[in-house]
């Protein structure tokens, strides 16, 4: 008999797009130049900001024309520019709704030109249901040409279906419909976690942020470490981290190493290091076990990052301070219990291009709060 | 790997007729037979199953199925493997995206398309959008043929269809006439056959067993194995099977053709 799939609650709110999420991929694999091949304004706003990062973006602009009589000649017409023009060593061609709807053979193209560096092909469009989807098929088109080893795909495979859990149980895919919320003030909530530390309370320090957003998460933990130390009280902080920079794409090694850098640097100990930086949807596990095991009994937790990613269980009993950078986790995250909720708007377009931590507007009220302490 | 074929041709021409007939007819001779219709009316398989119709892809799809291997293919005439693809109601949708997700799905759970000997795509007459020609542009088919009569607009037909796989670069295994009476057909139809690049496997006179059988839900082989009719279809499904090389067909210009059906 055939087995019905549970109907999935349907949701309202625009979310993350499954051709923005195979662009990241891309350049986390070092592509220099991506192809969309699909309408000029698909994508725009991300193509635009991955250029700050150094990876190109360029489309095939199909219009009616296109849609009616396929793209393969632009394609072939783009992919020849493209060698010539940017000379890359590695090229991605990325699907998009239009294309794949009209049943366009990316690799068609791909040999026609026969391009002497690898290209990856990426078959997707953006009517998936989890953005992950996106991913997976980036990954699996990397390990299908040798860029990545079958083990770093399985263990990219299991993180992303973690991540699409993390979002389904509190995150942007949890509700028919989220509002959108700005957070508390920013002010507001820095006077009470000063308030907590003035008074000699512990706290846990916790980064747990997704890939290079972790670039300005990690100002907020470092604000949190140096005002606590300027107010007498460094020793009741515990710092922990996902910068790991042992596991991962190289892009994701590359800033876990940056980040912790510039940390040392600025006197910021590294107590626990909770995973990597593509860890974010299991790190705050780790975490958990470890406050489960040394800190259960520690007055309040500052989270920044993925903070709902955390499990409640060893931390329901302390007043927590979150910081994200979704209008829409607001909620979410109030309903889990969190006290305090800061929102860090158009964090991630900050963080894009960047090798140093940047500077959070929470990190810099505190540190603006204890500027004459 | 399986032979894996499609038969093209003009709409109505006698496509399903004839893959249902050739499907039967090799099942007889001990192959094992795949036949996938491709053609939203479903109407590919109904002749190896005695008149049933069995649930599509896209009705499983649009359910909301997780569909596994044995919710779509069924067993008919002497284990034939029938699969047919479906696809929304008319002027509803986009049907080619269907073809597109249910080959793609196919190529996942299917073993009915690698263990055989036989795949059989039969696909509809008009080869409308990219969706249609998905089954080639996957990889899934490795040998075309063309079903033609000898009339005009049926070549014509039958001529563009060689453009189009010229422009895939994919083989044409072969020509298949379906009579429909018309003058010197038989003539008309091998030299057009010659002239693109192929030969003439079969010519299946016209018979109306075709459509008695076909009206009660038979094939000619399981209802009337020992009909003139019957004993064409298996020389043909022979020469299928039979090993023979493929050339990219070179289609005609429009006066050629014009004074090829005047012959
Ligand atoms: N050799 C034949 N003699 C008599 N009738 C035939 C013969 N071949 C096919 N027919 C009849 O012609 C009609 C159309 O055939 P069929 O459905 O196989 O065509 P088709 O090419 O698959 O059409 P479509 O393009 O719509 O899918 C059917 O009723 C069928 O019985
Ligand atoms: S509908 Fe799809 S193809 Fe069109 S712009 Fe949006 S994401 Fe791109
Ligand atoms: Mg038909």
């Amino acid at each position: 008999m055939p087995v019905k799939k549970e109907k999935e609650p349907l949701i309202m709110h625009p979310r993350p797009s499954s051709i923005v999420a195979a662009l990241y991929t891309l350049r986390d694999l070092d592509t220099d130049v991506v192809i969309l091949h699909g309408p000029p304004g698909c994508s725009f706003k991300h193509a635009r900001l991955l250029e700050e990062d150094g990876m190109r973006v360029v489309t095939t602009s199909l219009d009616e024309t296109g849609f009616v009589f396929g793209g393969h000649d632009a394609l072939v017409e783009v992919l020849e520019k493209v060698i010539e023009r940017f000379n890359p060593r590695r090229i991605g061609i990325v699907g998009t709704c239009a294309s794949m709807i009209i049943g366009e053979e990316l690799h068609e193209a791909v040999t026609q030109v026969q391009p002497d560096v690898p290209v990856i092909e990426v078959d997707v469009h953006a009517g998936y249901r989890d953005n992950t989807k996106g991913v997976v098929m980036a990954l699996e088109s990397a390990l299908a040409s040798g860029i990545i080893s079958e083990a770093e795909f399985e263990r990219q495979k299991a993180l992303l279906k973690e991540a699409t859990l993390v979002e389904k149980r509190h995150g942007a895919a949890s509700k028919e419909y989220l509002e959108p919320n700005r957070g508390d003030l920013k002010y507001k909530v820095a006077e009470r976690l000063l308030e907590l530390i003035k008074q000699g309370k512990k706290g846990l320090n916790i980064l747990n942020a997704k890939k290079e957003t972790a670039f300005m998460f990690a100002d907020i933990n470092l604000a949190v470490a140096q005002v606590a130390q300027k107010l007498g009280y460094g020793s009741n902080i515990v710092n922990m981290v996902n910068l790991d920079d042992n596991v991962g794409l190289p892009k994701n090694r590359r800033n876990a190493r940056e980040i912790k850098d510039d940390l040392k640097e600025k006197g910021f100990e590294i107590h626990h290091i909770i995973g990597g930086l593509d860890e974010y949807p299991v790190a705050g596990n780790t975490a958990d076990k470890i406050i489960g095991e040394k800190y259960s009994d520690y007055d309040f937790a500052v989270i920044s990052g993925v903070p709902h990613a955390l499990p409640m269980n060893n931390i329901k009993n302390m007043e927590l301070f979150s910081v994200t950078n979704g209008p829409r986790q607001v909620i979410p995250l109030k309903e889990m219990g969190h006290t305090h909720v800061v929102v860090e708007i158009d964090l991630h377009p900050k963080t894009l291009g960047v090798s140093h931590i940047v500077e959070s507007e929470f990190g810099a009220t505190l540190r603006e709060m204890v500027k004459d302490a | 790997m399986p032979k894996q074929i499609a038969i093209y041709g003009k709409g109505g021409i006698g496509k399903s007729s004839t893959a249902s007939n050739v499907a039967a007819a090799c099942a007889d001779e001990g192959y094992r037979v795949t036949i996938i219709g491709c053609d939203p009316k479903s109407d590919s398989s109904i002749t190896l199953l005695q008149g049933r119709r069995i649930p599509t892809i896209m009705d499983l799809m649009r359910e909301g199925i997780d569909i596994k291997e044995e919710d779509i293919v069924f067993k008919g005439y002497k284990g034939v493997k029938c699969l047919e693809i479906g696809g929304p109601e008319p002027g509803i949708g986009c049907a080619g995206r269907g073809i597109i997700v249910a080959i793609s799905l196919l190529k996942k759970i299917s073993r009915a398309i690698e263990d055989t000997d036989l795949v059989i795509y039969d696909v509809p007459g008009d080869i409308v959008c990219g969706g249609f020609v998905a089954p080639v542009k996957k990889g899934l088919v490795n040998e075309a043929y063309v079903l033609t009569s000898g009339e005009y607009m049926p070549l014509y037909a039958a001529n563009n269809i060689c453009k189009g796989l010229s422009r895939l670069e994919m083989t044409l295994n072969g020509v298949i006439c379906n009579s429909r009476g018309a003058l010197n057909e038989e003539k008309i139809v091998s030299e057009f056959a010659k002239e693109v690049g192929s030969q003439l496997l079969a010519f299946i006179p016209k018979d109306v067993l075709v459509q008695t059988c076909e009206r009660d839900g038979y094939s000619v082989i399981e209802k009337a194995p020992d009909s003139q009719i019957a004993a064409v279809y298996r020389k043909l499904a022979k020469s299928i099977m039979g090993k023979r090389e493929g050339k990219i067909p070179v289609p005609l210009d429009d006066s050629r053709l014009r004074e090829l059906t005047r012959i």
